[in-house]
């Protein structure tokens, strides 16, 4: 089954080579300028709207949405969000469903063949990049007018920089992204607290103290491995290399950027031969060496290192703020009853108290080009601006219906109703706030001010949050776009780069490469191609800043 | 097991027959050997997975599941088969997998019957267009484009055409057809049979060995098949239950953003969850096994050792 899988995605990659170039031939002869009329396609749209407008289409209207279908809370016609919008905004959505299996896959074909609905949601910024020589996608950044609460929020909120990184050569954006209000970091790692009381060890704040920690642990529990990590499927250490790398400035793992931006220089440099890399491979090539983290924490899967952790094999573990609810609280409460684990706020480094800027930008929406010329274009984008970004459309597509799933007190505070559950927040409640009346949708449901974030936080996520918020943010790389070429030319030197530091960077870690062979590591990534591709990096900088600013 | 049984056959009666040389008998027990490793490698999987759909959730995090069950339950079993979706998807994949294979089977014995006759005229060129199709494809984006132009998006026929003939398939049949006795249709053909009734008396009663194999091959490929429902079905009611399978596993095991986690119970039912549905997903088709197995070993040995 999953060998026919990667065939058949080589296949839609090799489709979608074709159609792009075929798409790019044909735009850029057939390319006629429109004005920026918008009288033809306004029906149904507002004449007024703005902030704090109560989005109603003059008449009804349906637009066709991507819709990726999440196996907790499976797609139902029934549910209240999709009654309850038509009721608010006069606008019926007709969802095509896309498991979430093979979402991107979907979204990907479905956008070659020209045969994308108008609203294309779940596109994490980047990928859009993709799609935007074949012109199947519609540069939103010139419609913003339209659409006032996020025009706010780009002013108001600090995000400006993270936009800039979503502009493409032509210095527009294609991805309507899913903003919060501050930069905010979910992981970290998660202690045994019950094991540090009884060993009388502070809450480790840098990752020295970790060191420190995990040293105490080992003499106390010698047989144990006392740091055995999880979120190793598909990318090696995912979370650990990301955060460590973060401490050291040089993320890796799901963080792996490729290029890092270097302030001093004000150039791009490698992301895998800078000396914060290595310092981050030396940190967790000691902790191997002492036996303190376990060396299957980059090969295992997230099961295996549940198991060690229930079994009291091993103490510390990545997390996040569901995983110690949903995972390891549960796990531990079967096997070792008096067990404590909590999420400590993620450990720093020589970078400072830092958290990455990047952390503002979720998951966003495409446009499909079609939905330009389509008579309802403009009481579309009224209508994705209230959603997505009005206050009372966040609230709604997260908490639901006032008086029927959730009711609010004089301090703005919600509350579930009394049957009404969701995380596990209102347990004795029958019904399901997902399940059973369709908001908390991740399609709907991201972003927005750190209150509503928060507002599903338990106390103490929310304190995790208040230490995390305190720290300073991080500034984001400037915007480096490639055009079509360069990106085809990038894309062939990326991965063969990036597969090969990941695998090196887990031969240092392991002890199986001596850090005396780092210049011998350098000069194997220049032969494959690392000074052009950064080259090409700054290339496309110098160019993108002389002709946008 | 066949190998094991083979030296029976080839000394029946004691000293008077073949002697197997001591090389062959060497060969017997590794090839014992190698194939009960097999045996083990690919059942202790599935083993595995039918104790876990059956077992505590608490037994399965602290690794306790091998192949027996621990803390016994059916409570996976009764979550799974209260889901409508499931059963909708499972009717699904059985009308899916009755319908494509009953047209695969048609039109492969059909195009098989015509490739096998040698006075054909132009028949190279009907080999050679099957043939070129199992090396060139349009690519999915101009497949994708012509099942919807034909509007079959959305439909059954999306899924039970396109993949109707399997070329490999076809030339199996073909050889297997090539192998039958040309005198038996002659015969026929001088008694006043037209070319339908000897196909329909004569040659496909000759040939349920390899008609069964190829039922075999196709039911398997459509029951397993999720790819064409995927690419073609935009309702979650006219999914297989293949695509629900997928969707389930990946969902439970994506590392989680805020939204992607249900409730603690949800997400506690998982693992169990999907090992109840990989059973009941495999359960049929691995019943229909046992039945045609023994056509499945004559009928592909004697196309194929014609050739």
């Amino acid at each position: 089954m999953f060998h026919r899988y990667r065939g058949r995605a080589a296949m839609v990659a090799a489709g979608l080579l074709s159609l792009t170039l075929a798409f790019s031939s044909a735009c850029s002869s057939g390319e006629e300028k429109k004005g920026e009329d918008l009288s033809a396609v306004r029906v149904g749209a507002m004449e007024k709207y703005g902030v704090g407008d109560q989005f109603k289409a003059t008449e009804a209207v349906s637009f066709d949405i991507l819709y990726n279908n999440h196996p907790n809370y499976p797609l139902n016609d029934s549910w209240l969000f999709w009654k309850e919008l038509t009721a608010r905004t006069n606008v019926t959505l007709k969802p095509v469903a896309v498991p979430l299996s093979d979402y991107e896959q979907k979204r990907g074909l479905l956008i070659g063949a020209g045969d994308a609905p108008f609203i294309i949601p779940k596109t994490y910024p980047g990928q859009e990049a993709a799609y935007v020589a074949s012109g199947a996608i519609l540069a939103v950044s010139d419609y913003i007018d339209l659409m006032p609460n996020l025009k706010e929020k780009l002013a108001k909120w600090d995000v400006q920089d993270n936009v800039n990184g979503l502009k493409q050569e032509d210095g527009k954006f294609y991805l309507l992204p899913g903003i919060h209000e501050k930069p905010w970091l979910d992981y970290s790692i998660a202690v045994r607290t019950d094991i540090l009381e009884q060993l009388k060890l502070p809450v480790p704040k840098t990752w020295d103290d970790v060191y420190t920690m995990l040293k105490a642990i080992k003499a106390a529990y010698p047989d144990s491995l006392p740091f055995s990590d999880r979120f190793s499927k598909p990318t090696p250490g995912g979370n650990l290399f990301n955060i460590v790398g973060t401490a050291f400035s040089a993320p890796g793992g799901w963080g792996y950027q490729h290029v890092n931006w270097n302030e001093k220089t004000q150039k791009f440099e490698f992301a895998g031969a800078t000396d914060g890399f290595k310092q981050m491979l030396q940190y967790l090539n000691k902790l191997v060496k002492e036996g303190l983290l376990d060396p299957e924490s980059f090969t295992q899967t997230d099961e295996q290192a549940r198991q060690k952790l229930a079994n009291g094999k091993s103490f510390v573990i990545s997390a996040n703020a569901q995983s110690i609810v949903n995972d390891y609280r549960p796990d531990l409460s079967k096997t070792i009853p008096n067990a404590k684990i909590a999420k400590i706020p993620t450990p720093t480094g020589p970078a400072g108290d830092i958290v990455p800027g990047t952390s503002q930008l979720e998951n966003g929406v495409m446009i499909s080009r079609k939905a330009r010329d389509s008579k309802n274009f403009v009481a579309m984008m009224q209508f994705i601006d209230w959603l997505f970004y009005s206050p009372k459309g966040m609230e709604f597509a997260k908490w639901g219906v006032e008086g029927v799933t959730y009711t609010k007190d004089g301090s703005g505070k919600r509350t579930l109703t009394a049957d009404v559950n969701v995380l596990g927040l209102n347990p004795k409640g029958t019904k399901h706030l997902q399940k059973d009346f369709g908001f908390y949708n991740g399609v709907f449901a991201y972003g927005g001010t750190s209150e509503l974030l928060q507002s599903f936080f338990s106390p103490e996520e929310q304190e995790f949050q208040k230490v995390m918020n305190g720290r300073k943010v991080l500034a984001v790389p400037p915007p480096r776009p490639f055009n079509a070429d360069e990106r085809e030319q990038a894309t062939l030197w990326e991965t063969p780069l990036k597969d090969y530091v990941t695998q090196q960077s887990l031969r240092f870690v392991l002890g199986q490469r001596d850090f005396s062979e780092w210049d011998a590591y350098l000069n194997e990534l220049k032969a494959k191609n690392m000074t052009q591709y950064v080259d090409l990096c700054n290339k496309a900088y110098d160019r993108f800043k002389k002709a946008h600013g | 097991m066949v190998a094991i049984q083979t030296p029976r056959i080839l000394a029946p009666k004691g000293k008077r027959g073949i002697q197997p040389s001591r090389g062959y008998r060497i060969f017997q027990v590794v090839n014992a050997i190698v194939l009960s490793a097999v045996v083990v490698v690919t059942l202790y999987p599935f083993l595995n997975i039918v104790a876990r759909s059956l077992s505590d959730e608490a037994a399965i995090i602290t690794g306790k599941v091998t192949i027996i069950p621990d803390g016994f339950n059916i409570t996976a079993y009764r979550l799974v088969m209260k889901d409508e979706m499931f059963w909708t998807n499972y009717r699904n994949t059985v009308v899916y997998t009755t319908v494509a294979t009953f047209i695969a089977i048609v039109l492969t014995t059909t195009y098989a019957y015509v490739l096998s006759k040698k006075h054909l005229k132009g028949r190279g060129l009907l080999v050679g267009i099957a043939v070129f199709t199992m090396f060139f494809s349009g690519g999915l984006i101009p497949h994708y484009l012509l099942i919807t132009g034909l509007g079959f998006k959305n439909t059954i026929w999306a899924i039970v055409l396109p993949n109707a003939i399997s070329v490999f398939n076809l030339l199996v049949m073909k050889a297997f057809f090539e192998s039958l006795p040309t005198e038996l249709e002659e015969a026929a053909a001088v008694d006043g049979m037209n070319t339908y009734g000897i196909l329909w008396k004569i040659v496909l009663p000759l040939s349920k060995a390899v008609i069964a194999t190829m039922v075999l091959f196709y039911a398997v490929s459509f029951w397993n098949s999720w790819f064409s429902a995927f690419l073609y079905m935009d309702k979650l009611d006219l999914f297989p239950v293949t695509v629900y399978l997928r969707n389930l596993i990946a969902g439970a095991t994506g590392a989680g953003s805020e939204s992607m986690i249900g409730d603690p119970d949800a997400v506690q039912a998982a693992i169990t969850v999907q090992s109840v549905t990989i059973v009941l997903t495999t359960l049929p088709i691995l019943m229909v096994y046992p039945f045609i197995q023994r056509y499945f070993v004559t009928g592909v040995m004697l196309g194929a050792v014609k050739g």
